[in-house]
């Protein structure tokens, strides 16, 4: 696919962001946090790493030591999770119009999601354990 | 049913109406929450909560409300007089309250690379204007 630079927004349009997408990837997170943060999960867009912008009141919450949570001071809207160290930032997908018309292919923590719904199809899911020793192991090559 | 959010600034404790849980794709809370809004209708009765919550009126039915301190998504709520409810955030709660997913609604704002598994009830965008525009008319 070409790359293609996307343009989205919060609900109530304070804070725009934008990024280039090359792999039309969406990422969904179960784990504890991020369904408390979201009502369910936390759905991520891939983008090309440093082709982000943001612009409007974004507030952050340090959630853990290595990470934080972005949201809309004036909506509330989830904006991002992002690494402390700068290291990358993932956006939400619904920022965009159709997810800015990219798929599902990974879920983390799929163990952890609640009982009374799953998200269907084929892609690749991740238990618990294999969500940190994956991030675990990306830390220790970098 | 007790909740917290994600920091626990807000604390909630509710008595759902049913024993459902509802999602919903529309753009608003597709842009709020990341995907869809999951959650749990509760009157004004079964409803109380403490904490930093801060509220926005995102259309001239409802309002969207959020935790002010980690921005968890707490709650839409509509505003109709003698029509108010809550649809309370599932993730506030243990596995989503031991609550099943039976209705998506504003299925055809549904962006296409994802869905939730299942046969649920769905609806249309047209389909959840008209139920609102009646609620309206009543008043």
């Amino acid at each position: 696919m070409a790359e293609k630079r996307y343009t989205g927004s919060c609900l109530c349009g304070a804070v725009t962001v934008t990024g280039v997408v090359d792999k039309p990837i969406i990422r969904a997170c179960h784990c504890e946090m991020c369904r408390r943060h979201t009502s369910s999960m936390f759905m991520s867009l891939e983008t090309v790493p440093g082709s982000q912008t943001v612009e409007g009141p974004a507030k952050e919450y340090e959630s853990s030591d290595w990470a934080n949570r972005g949201f809309c001071e004036e909506c509330g809207s989830t904006l991002w999770y992002a690494m402390k160290n700068g290291a990358w930032r993932n956006l939400a997908a619904g920022l965009f119009e159709n997810a800015a018309d990219s798929s599902l292919k990974l879920e983390f923590f799929t163990d952890m999601c609640p009982q009374g719904y799953a998200l269907s199809g084929g892609h690749q899911k991740m238990t618990t354990q294999e969500t940190i020793a994956m991030f675990t192991g990306a830390g220790d090559q970098e | 049913m007790k909740g917290q959010c994600l920091c626990g600034a807000v604390t909630v404790d509710v008595t759902p109406i049913d024993s459902e849980l509802h999602a919903c794709h529309c753009g608003m809370c597709r842009a709020w929450t990341s995907s869809a809004l999951v959650g749990m209708a509760v009157s004004p009765d079964g409803m109380k909560f403490d904490g930093p919550v801060k509220s926005r009126t995102t259309s001239d039915w409802a309002a969207r409300d959020w935790c002010d301190n980690c921005g968890s998504t707490l709650w839409y709520r509509v505003t109709i007089p003698d029509h108010e409810f809550y649809h309370v955030s599932a993730g506030l709660f243990a596995n989503a309250g031991g609550l099943a997913l039976t209705k998506e609604i504003f299925i055809d704002r549904k962006p296409s690379g994802y869905a939730f598994a299942g046969d649920h009830e769905l609806k249309t965008q047209a389909e959840m204007e008209a139920i609102f525009a009646a609620m309206g008319d009543d008043v």
